[in-house]
């Protein structure tokens, strides 16, 4: 079975293929590049597939594919490689499958709704597809940093895919700028990975050398590196942590970055469900992910990832309660989830953050696609509130809906239920077990539950219940099984999906298997989640320890979490079906009073960052130009003009006389003479 | 009782000042060449006057080069003389003046 890891480049190269035939040749094709990139990623998931399959046989891959920069002449190699192990081959599954259903909806929300474009469209997809994969199975940091903008690249093209609207084009420079500031620190580390350890590699099976492997040897004395500023290794070790984590927060939307993912629902809704909400989005937190051996090692950086995660839990989950269109409750929602992704990983829950990962981009593209058919039958009006009693009109797309709704609220037995409980418990137990900090991270996550609870059954409310509130919600635009089918794929998924981590039953019957739990620890040396949770409890390191609320014990504590998670989420939904329920629900949001304002606003977020730019930036821009142009231009110009005076005057003895010449020769010669007589002493 | 070597080099020295002083003073082209002439044969005095003086000939020899170069030199001369004529139907030196800034 090992040698089916030689096709695994393939599972980037097909979706980049179907870039190459959307672009050159999309316009001739049937359905303009969707078939192509339909089995392109269908191509990749079936590999993907065989490749979980090759390493739950314990044959976990290592490979550099190509070196391009290396040799005795330099310090370090800079390489392309694939690394193959349980987390990227579980990722690679993910991102394809939801690739292959989104090219299939985009058959119904594209391409029958008539729209134009549609080669650019769907090749740029696949580039997207390729790259995201690409990065996926990134072996070493830079590679991965340079697929991680590619894939920002795509985004921003996708965002401005209707480019001759206004809004398009601004929110896809928005996008492209916010996750660009965030990429810049990502680039620093990179380089001071680099610069420190001489290697990028993330390790895996064969790897000699790997920052993570490395930096652990630093700490314990064995191995020596680079450090700069006079810093010790740890303190070291956390800058360069914080650094990538710079990009990181601006890829998966964390505070205080999070402010271009609302806008980049401008794009098309196929779009917004696979980069902006289950895939691109997740780099980041993958990427915490893939290093976690390296961020294992620094608890502080590990608290600044669990505390800003739980901070934007809360605070995106607050603006999400408020908003009238579909779409950017559900923006809102991500944000707020990946907060809880963040909060799982710096909380030292490495399994709990990858389940809600997987679950998260299950649901959440099912909740865009259910958001994506609603719309069409809208005929593209996203306001909740001219929507209403939808439920008949459309059943698949509200079951479907209604499936990642109860998910995404947390609702027992749906998926998100599991493993947002888990992040909680992880998270609490490392709280009570003398860390202050993230219990108070806890708190704010296990208050976001109650608003998720709450924007989510008012979102389904509004939409799909009571009476329709316009002629286009009485007689809505039907839906074909292009949109139908992954709907109905993802919202099984989205229900059962969380049996892969049954933790509370696991704790009652131990027949039932934690299968992610197992699969994610029996992962490569140094790559697996036991390693990592060896180096988040060691008091050297992370120094996290378990605590349990007093007198419940281990598994009191276990099913306290449970309960109490679960008890808010229903407290959150409760009081969304109280306010909203009944043929004819009114706004509440006046209510709130000023708070109102503030949370239409975002909390002034987009205003404080416009004014950082033309209040700050554009000020110390303007000084840097005018020393630029009176300094250092000034210097140039000085130099440049003095010569020209000089040479107009120095010219001028150039007479046309021949007189005048013989005379300067002559008198040339006489002053050599004199000066050479006076030197040599002829005078004296 | 032969003239001492001083005697020789006084009178090179005042030969090639009064070239130098031609060529300095001078419009006429053809007493540029003249003059020229003039500090050429200045330094053949020097030549023989030291060949003489140190007894053997190459100081002669030497000066007979010199002669077949002045030779040469005024056939090239009276050449851009003659163009000098035809272009500024002159051969005032100082009316050429276009090959300058």
């Amino acid at each position: 079975m090992a040698e089916l890891t030689a096709f695994a480049p393939a599972i980037a190269v097909l979706p980049f293929v179907s870039f190459l035939v959307a672009l050159f040749a999309g316009k001739y094709l049937p359905k303009k590049g969707a078939i192509a990139g339909s089995l392109a990623t269908g191509g990749s998931l079936v590999l993907s597939l065989l490749m979980l399959y090759t390493v739950a046989t314990g044959h976990a891959y290592q490979a550099t594919l190509y070196t391009w920069v290396g040799g005795d002449v330099v310090p370090f190699e800079l390489t392309f490689g694939i690394l193959l192990d349980q987390l990227s081959t579980l990722m690679l599954v993910i991102v394809s499958t939801i690739a292959l259903l989104v090219h299939v909806f985009s058959m119904g929300y594209m391409n029958d709704e008539g729209e134009t474009g549609l080669p650019r469209y769907y090749a740029e997809l696949g580039l997207f597809t390729a790259s995201m994969l690409a990065f996926v199975f990134s072996d070493n940091l830079l590679m991965a940093f340079m697929f991680f903008e590619l894939v920002g690249l795509c985004s921003y093209l996708l965002i401005g895919f209707w480019f001759r609207e206004a809004g398009p084009p601004s929110a896809a420079k928005k996008a492209f700028l916010v996750t660009r500031f965030g990429d810049y620190f990502f680039l620093i580390g990179v380089v001071a990975v680099f610069a420190t350890f001489g290697t990028a590699a993330f390790g895996g099976p064969g790897v000699e050398e790997s920052f993570p492997a490395l930096a652990e040897q630093a700490l314990n004395g064995e191995a020596t590196v680079t450090t700069f500023f006079g810093l010790d290794p740890a303190a070291w070790f956390t800058v360069i942590g914080l650094l990538v984590l710079g990009g990181v927060m601006g890829k998966s939307a964390q505070f205080p970055f999070h402010t271009w993912l609302p806008d980049a629902m401008e794009g098309p809704t196929p779009v917004s469900a696979l980069i902006h909400a289950a895939t691109m989005v997740a780099a980041g937190v993958y990427l915490v992910a893939r290093m976690y051996g390296f961020y294992a090692l620094s608890p502080t950086a590990l608290a600044v990832i669990a505390f800003v995660g739980g901070f934007t839990a809360l605070f995106a989950a607050t603006m999400g309660v408020v908003k009238r269109e579909i779409k950017q409750v559900l923006a809102y929602s991500t944000i707020s989830q990946y907060g809880y992704i963040m909060l799982a990983l710096g909380g030292g829950g490495y399994v709990a953050g990858v389940f809600h990962l997987t679950t998260h981009a299950v649901f959440k593209a099912l909740l865009f696609l259910g958001a994506g058919s609603v719309i069409i039958a809208m005929h593209h009006n996203e306001d909740m509130w001219d929507m209403g009693g939808l439920k008949e009109k459309m059943p698949v797309t509200y079951y479907a809906f209604l499936s990642g709704s109860l998910a995404l609220a947390g609702i027992v037995p749906f998926s998100g239920f599991w493993s947002k409980d888990e992040v909680l418990y992880e998270t609490l137990v490392h709280g009570l077990g003398g860390s202050p900090l993230l219990l108070a991270a806890y708190a704010m996550g296990l208050l976001a539950v109650f608003f998720t609870g709450f924007y989510t059954f008012r979102m389904v409310l509004l939409t799909f219940h009571g009476e329709p509130r316009t002629d286009t919600a009485r007689d809505p635009h039907g839906v074909r099984w292009n949109v139908k089918v992954p709907l109905v794929v993802l919202g099984v998924l989205a229900a059962v999906i969380g049996v892969i981590n049954l933790v509370p039953i696991h704790a009652l019957v131990s027949a039932v298997p934690e299968l992610l739990h197992d699969w994610l620890y029996h992962g490569p040396e140094g790559l697996n989640g036991e390693h990592y949770h060896e180096l988040v409890t060691s008091a050297e390191f992370a120094g996290y320890s378990a605590g349990t609320i007093p007198g419940l014990g281990e598994v009191g504590t276990l099913f306290a979490s449970a309960g109490v998670s679960l008890a808010v989420a229903l407290a959150g939904s409760g009081l969304a079906i109280a306010l909203y329920r009944g043929p004819d629900p009114v706004a509440h949001t006046d209510k709130l009073g000023s708070l109102k304002t503030v949370l239409f606003n975002n909390y002034y977020q987009d205003e404080y960052q416009v004014w950082l730019a033309e209040g700050l930036t554009v000020p110390v821009a303007k000084a840097a130009d005018g020393f630029d142009v009176r300094v250092v231009d000034g210097a140039v110009n000085f130099v440049s003009s003095l010569s020209l005076f000089t040479g107009d005057r120095l010219r001028r003895i150039q007479t046309g006389i021949v007189s005048n010449y013989a005379a300067l020769l002559t008198l040339g010669l006489t002053i050599l003479l004199v000066a050479f007589g006076a030197l040599q002493g002829w005078f004296l | 009782m032969a003239v001492p070597v001083e005697y020789y080099l006084v009178l090179s020295a005042f030969v090639f000042c009064v070239g130098l002083f031609g060529i300095l003073t001078r419009r006429n082209a053809l007493l540029f060449l003249m003059s020229v002439e003039l500090m050429l044969n200045a330094a053949n005095i020097n030549f023989v006057a030291f060949s003489y003086y140190h007894g053997n000939l190459t100081g002669q020899v030497f000066s007979l080069f010199t002669m077949a170069l002045a030779a040469a030199e005024v056939a090239v001369g009276i050449g851009i003389i003659l163009v000098l004529y035809r272009n500024f139907a002159d051969v005032d030196v100082t009316k050429a003046t276009t090959l300058r800034w």
